[in-house]
């Protein structure tokens, strides 16, 4: 058989192909749920580290069966808001049901459009929020997720991820525990523009909302930091008037405690 | 016969090193040398990306039409590491190890090794010594791997296997860490490898 000519190539590479394709269709179906289920463990360990739940390294090296009971025994409940920061939905605390960070993308997009977002707030015990971010890096999405101390101003920690970026370079935002370790304790200005800085000599500024953006990594620290505020920005009117109420309330036990003492 | 075969083992993995010897697959080898287990689950990875492929290659060589080769070894090593991509990711205990190795693993599609071994063996051999030849010559990029993970994670932070192994007041040397000094190492080990091989020196 001649296997130079035009009409043998055409055939051979469509069969070539096909057989490809319906043998990665077989395998994907077959593994997805597997992956899935790796998918949702690593989800909730990044959210666990961020609200501080257990160490990072010590969430990575429980298995998933356990990270999904850790999960239940340490959430409070869930709930989506709309962008008013109006309660819209509820979402089930069931481990198997997390939101995997794939539902995040459209999110973004309804966040940018203006309407019709639903999003995601996760209470943990202790009153610690746990909120997503998400946005575009250098060479892909990056994304993650930021707890709030109960006065809501505060972040209690972070926890970012990538899809591509760099390794050594924008990978940093997640491979090194100095950066997210960086978040702790930094606060979130509600109504300020922007809520919060993550850029070039940001922390001399003595600023509180400030942390310093990685060498070397300057588009991946771009986008990490318009994907805080803008988050920031679409959680403010929830976050900015519950953290003003703490605000106010510590305010008054402070005011009581010193005319109790006055007297 | 059996010297023929155990050449083609035995020859990728000491004096026809793909690293070593013919200077391939250096990315990946800079890149993924870290930590042992990333570069462990890394040499696996390759060793049955490059075994399988030759072998199906290997199997069609005569039916594949001659001016679309590339294209078709393109397709079958995409599957292979698809596969292999797939599978780490459905493993529990692989699934954060293909995560570290993010696009590397993906990225061993461009590994010349693999299109290297295909074009240079498999499309003029029968499967089986294809299958071996492919084998040998991921065992081959693999040892060069372990044995510059081994250096990089031993000094770089004082682990292995991420074990203690160093004592505790050890400060890790930060420039092993970076792959820049995987070059380094790399170049001493393709020194010592000429020193000890005579056939490799050059006049």
């Amino acid at each position: 058989m001649n296997t130079n000519s035009n009409v043998y190539t055409v055939i051979y590479t469509t069969i070539v192909v096909a057989v490809v394709s319906a043998v990665l269709a077989f395998v994907a179906m077959r593994l997805g749920p597997a992956q899935s289920a790796n998918a949702k463990a690593e989800t909730l360990r990044q959210m666990m580290s961020a609200a501080g739940i257990k160490p990072t390294e010590e969430l990575y090296a429980t298995s998933n069966a356990d990270i999904l009971q850790l999960y239940a025994d340490s959430i409070e409940e869930a709930y989506t808001i709309d962008l008013d920061g109006k309660e819209n939905g509820r979402l089930s605390t069931a481990a198997d049901k997390i939101e995997l960070i794939d539902k995040l993308k459209p999110q973004n997009k309804a966040i940018k459009a203006g309407s019709g977002a639903t999003l995601p707030v996760y209470i943990f015990k202790g009153g610690i929020a746990v909120i997503p971010i998400y946005g575009a890096g250098l060479w892909g999405p990056v994304w993650g997720y930021v707890a709030f101390e109960p006065d809501c101003h505060t972040i209690a920690g972070a926890f970012f991820d990538h899809e591509g970026e760099t390794p050594g370079l924008g990978a940093k935002i997640k491979d090194e525990p100095w950066f997210r370790e960086k978040f702790s304790g930094k606060t979130v200005e509600w109504g300020d523009e922007p809520a919060f800085r993550l850029e070039k000599n940001a922390e001399a500024t003595g600023a509180t909302n400030a942390v310093d953006a990685i060498t070397g990594a300057t588009m991946t620290s771009k986008g990490l930091n318009e994907a805080l505020n803008v988050w920031f920005k679409a959680y403010e009117k929830h976050f900015g008037i519950a953290a003003f109420f703490a605000a106010l309330s510590q305010h008054e036990i402070s005011e009581e405690t010193t005319q109790n003492e006055e007297e | 016969m059996a010297q023929k075969l155990k050449d083609t083992i035995l020859n990728p993995i000491l004096k026809g090193n793909p690293i070593t010897v013919l200077v391939l697959g250096i990315c990946s080898s800079l890149a993924v040398t870290v930590q042992l287990k990333g570069a462990l689950v890394m040499a696996i990875s390759v060793i049955a990306v490059t075994g399988l492929s030759s072998l199906v290659c290997s199997l069609l060589r005569n039916t594949i039409p001659n001016r679309v080769r590339i294209i078709i070894q393109l397709v079958v090593v995409a599957m292979m590491v698809i596969l292999v991509d797939q599978i780490l990711k459905a493993g529990e205990a692989t699934y954060a190890i293909d995560k570290q190795l993010s696009v590397y693993i993906g990225l061993i599609i461009t590994n010349c090794i693999v299109m290297g071994r295909i074009e240079a063996f498999a499309l003029g051999n029968k499967p089986i010594p294809s299958l071996l030849d492919g084998l040998a010559n991921g065992v081959g990029y693999g040892l060069i791997l372990i044995v510059v993970a081994f250096f990089r994670e031993l000094f770089g932070s004082g682990t292995l296997f991420g074990l203690q192994v160093l004592p505790a007041g050890y400060v890790p040397n930060n420039l092993v860490i970076l792959p820049p000094f995987a070059l380094i190492l790399l170049g001493c080990i393709i020194w010592v490898h000429r020193a000890l091989d005579k056939d490799l020196q050059e006049e």
